[in-house]
């Protein structure tokens, strides 16, 4: 096991380097001066030489590269050309709240899509079924923005039980200390503030969700009945297990397999940034962060962010084969 | 089990305790929340490059030696100085300051602070290298009394100094923070800096001690929603109390204006701006359909301005006449009189005079990207289609399209200007000096030494007067010149609570003071 995780921890390195060099070069193939979009259509030559000379832009992008590359191993990301505050930091500071809003999703999402996958394929072709299965067609095919805008308007505008956007409420002044909202409030006491954080993420996190669990329910139902009509279901059955027994301990775990490489994959995609979800709920995540900075054309953060990504994307990946493990003996012992 | 008992204390005893957490949270009726479309870029009057949300946050937590006197904003007022005089060759700035005046962090505001301050600005502000470039010395004469010495006269310079780069800081916190300083500013003005939270907020509290009197809000707290339907809805339930319209080219749109007008919650706030939006010619281009006189005249004669105005901006935006904005000072009111009038007939019959059939002109007509200027594009392409004349339309990405106007690549485009400061020679100067012309998105003017001699001498001219017949006098040159067809210019709009009162528009720049503001 951890010879395994070693390689795969090794493997990193080569991804990561790769992943910098076509990074670095795609941002300066976008077309546009970081200085002549930070400064806008007022802007005069003099004022945007000065700007370039201050980002040292004017230097051959071989040693931007070089200077680039020298930093991140001393930990250095550049500072952001847009602020001019340090790139780590920046991401950082908005890591905690697509993390919180990413778990909180992915957790919802199972938490509804894995019972609706089972029950429906216990019952396949039932009223349930054809039921869930429109609910996953409108999840699935229904775009982040509207679903977004449709809860905004019946649950804070209609109904008045829940804020529109944010993450807390403005008049609540809270310093953070994990950045994590809700955990604040709980260390330090504050449960105005932690209840607060609630019931902003509730909005954001039925959006993000809607999408996974009706991927995630379709999915389960599907390997479930596969599984279902294997051999050890049968002898399962055969000696005498209750229902619950045959389908919970045989029938879905056996399932669980590809479900967690779909819920991995989408987890690691929500890191990335749900830009739109985001955007409309006023989140102050990273997804957010890399969109404006890419409009900025701010390369070091585009840059500092795309790694952050690729980094969290691989770990989640490697974090699933290790769940592999420890669900399938066959797959542990491969490890091995 | 044990987990939901648990659970169900837990949920039991929430509402009792959340009683007790109070203490440091802010009264909704003292406070203020206005939403801004994005983060600040800094709140560094230092660094400050007239970005709108940074800039308007300097403006409530510091002072300037002068200020624009509201509600006009035609007359500059004293703030951290009391007085000033401007020498006979329009060189020296001698001002007096006002006394007693503490920065946030208790040190004493000092004739020393001002020329920290502007020095400070010089050094390390290249954005504002043109204008701070000229000052030559700054001398502290006694400790209220400072003298700004200008290496040639440059009358707009008071503009300047009431601008967020010109600010005056605490050289104490300056020297104690270093870099931090630009997310810990502290000023004079009347909110302290409370807190910054990267793309969610930035919290300001009253200063008691404000030398105007304590403002009546105890709190300021600016929202970062980057949505506009959002802004909208949480306006409408009353989640901020302002929306304000930010963005160099960004406009609202028509059907939300109306759709607010209608709610008894929401008031909305009106003045005009400085902006002023173009169809420009390019100008120095002999080769061009548009380097004659007589096509450039029928074009601005085909446009359809008052159905402009109302079709696409519903009541938004205004009307401009020439090359300055009806509420300057300096505006010519023959500009108005005798500006070009929707009459396709007259611009039929000029393009005749001109022996130019309107079929031979097919122009590509460049534009920002976005759906107003795609709006305004559309109309002025069915415009030209009445005459005759084909136009395809090109939306072209900012930094391509500064590329290619810059270049003079091009014959008809949609350009604009919003001052960063308050005065004609915004405007003026870097839309028509010629020797600007490619320097910055212009209007392209070729060298005209007379035109070139006058726009000098107005920058410079140090009697008011004068230097008023002066700008007369050029835009009356610049609309003989039919440089381009004055479009329109957005008027400033600020969506607020129905209960929030004293709030005055400023209108160049337009960024608010809220000093002044209380909620009812």
């Amino acid at each position: 096991m951890a010879s395994f995780l070693l390689r795969r921890l090794l493997a990193l390195i080569p991804v990561l380097a790769l992943v910098l060099v076509i990074v670095f070069s795609l941002v300066r193939l976008i077309p546009g001066d970081p200085a002549v979009t930070l400064l806008g259509p007022g802007a005069t030559d003099q004022q945007i030489a000065a700007l370039r000379d201050q980002m040292r832009l004017d230097e051959p992008v071989y040693l931007q590269f070089l200077n680039y590359a020298g930093g991140l191993f001393r930990g250095d990301f550049g500072t952001s050309l847009k602020s001019g505050a340090p790139v780590l930091d920046e991401i950082l500071l908005r890591l905690p709240a697509t993390l919180e809003l990413s778990i909180c999703a992915t957790l919802v999402a199972i938490l509804f899509g894995v019972p609706i996958g089972v029950l429906s394929a216990t019952r396949p072709n039932s009223m349930f079924d054809h039921a869930t299965r429109i609910f996953s067609l409108v999840g699935v095919s229904m775009p982040a923005f509207l679903l977004a805008l449709i809860l905004q308007l019946i649950f804070a505008t209609y109904l008045g039980w829940l804020p529109v956007s944010g993450r807390m409420s403005p008049y609540i002044v809270m310093q953070p200390i994990t950045g994590f909202a809700i955990l604040d409030g709980l260390i330090t006491g504050n449960w105005q503030a932690a209840w607060s954080a609630v019931q902003y993420l509730i909005l954001p996190t039925a959006v993000l969700a809607a999408f996974l669990a009706a991927t995630l329910g379709r999915f389960v139902r599907n390997t479930m009945l596969e599984v279902m009509s294997e051999d050890f279901i049968r002898t399962a059955r055969a000696k005498g297990l209750s229902k619950a027994q045959v389908v919970l301990e045989h029938g879905l775990r056996n399932s669980l397999l590809p479900a967690i490489t779909v819920i991995g994959l989408k987890f690691a995609e929500m890191l990335g940034g749900a830009i739109l979800t985001e955007t409309i709920f006023a989140w102050p995540g990273i997804g957010r962060f890399m969109f404006e900075a890419i409009k900025n054309r701010d390369y070091p953060v585009i840059q500092g962010t795309t790694l952050v990504f690729s980094l969290l994307f691989v770990l989640t990946s490697i974090l699933v084969d290790l769940l592999y493990g420890v669900l399938d003996p066959r797959v542990r012992k491969r490890m091995k | 089990m044990k987990l939901l008992k648990l659970l169900a204390g837990a949920a039991i005893a929430l509402p009792l305790v959340l009683g007790t957490a109070h203490a440091q949270n802010s009264d909704p009726l003292k406070t203020l929340v206005i939403a801004v479309p994005s983060d600040a870029v800094g709140l560094e009057p230092g660094a400050n490059r007239a970005e709108p949300v940074g800039s308007e946050v300097i403006l409530n937590v510091f002072d300037t030696l002068v200020a624009w006197t509201s509600p006009d904003f035609a007359e500059l007022e004293g703030r951290l100085a009391e007085s000033w005089t401007v020498s006979d060759d329009g060189t020296v700035f001698d001002f007096t300051l006002r006394e007693g005046v503490m920065f946030h962090d208790g040190t004493a505001f000092d004739a020393e602070a001002v020329k920290f301050s502007l020095e400070r600005t010089k050094e390390i502000n290249p954005y504002v290298e043109a204008t701070f470039g000229l000052i030559s010395e700054i001398s502290v004469v006694s400790p209220t009394e400072v003298s700004i010495t200008l290496s040639e006269p440059y009358p707009a310079f008071l503009s300047i100094l009431a601008q967020p780069q010109s600010a005056i800081v605490s050289p104490t916190a300056v020297e104690a923070e270093g870099e931090g300083f630009a997310t810990k500013p502290v000023g004079t003005g009347p909110f302290k800096f409370n807190s910054y939270q990267a793309d969610t907020s930035i919290v300001l509290d009253a200063n008691p001690d404000y030398f105007r009197g304590a403002p009546q809000l105890e709190r300021i707290i600016y929202r970062v929603i980057p949505d506009a339907s959002t802004r909208r809805l949480e306006l409408e339930n009353g989640g901020v109390d302002i929306v304000q319209q930010q963005g160099q080219l960004a406009a609202i749109a028509a059907e939300d204006v109306a759709a607010l007008q209608s709610n008894p919650d929401v008031a909305i706030l009106e003045a005009p701006s400085q902006i002023i939006r173009q169809l420009e010619f390019n100008n120095n281009n002999p080769d061009s359909p548009v380097a004659d006189i007589k096509v450039r005249q029928a074009i601005v004669h085909a446009i359809d301005y008052d159905g402009l105005l109302q079709g696409v901006f519903g009541g938004t935006a205004e009307r401009v006449y020439g090359p300055l904005t009806t509420n300057s000072w300096a505006f010519n009111p023959a500009i108005q009189e005798n500006a070009p009038t929707y009459d396709p007939d007259l611009a039929r019959s000029l393009l005749a005079e001109a022996g130019v059939d309107p079929a031979s002109l097919d122009f590509t007509l460049y534009s920002f990207q976005g759906p107003l200027w795609g709006a305004v594009a559309t109309f002025v392409q069915a415009n030209l289609a009445d005459i005759g004349i084909n136009v395809t339309i090109a939306q072209t990405e900012f930094p391509a399209y500064r590329a290619l106007q810059t270049a003079g690549e091009f014959d008809l485009a949609l350009d604009g200007r919003q001052p960063w400061y308050n005065d004609p020679d915004a405007h003026i100067t870097i839309g028509y000096l010629s020797s600007l012309a490619d320097t910055a998105m212009t209007f392209r003017m070729p060298e005209d030494a007379e035109l070139d001699s006058l726009i000098t001498q107005a920058q410079q001219e140090v009697d008011l007067e004068t230097r008023k017949q002066l700008y007369f006098e050029i835009q009356e040159k610049i609309a003989a010149k039919v440089p381009g067809a004055y479009l329109f210019s957005p008027k400033l709009i600020v969506f607020t609570r129905a209960n929030v009162k004293g709030l005055v528009i400023n209108s160049a720049p337009p960024l608010n003071e809220y000093w002044g503001v209380s909620k009812g």
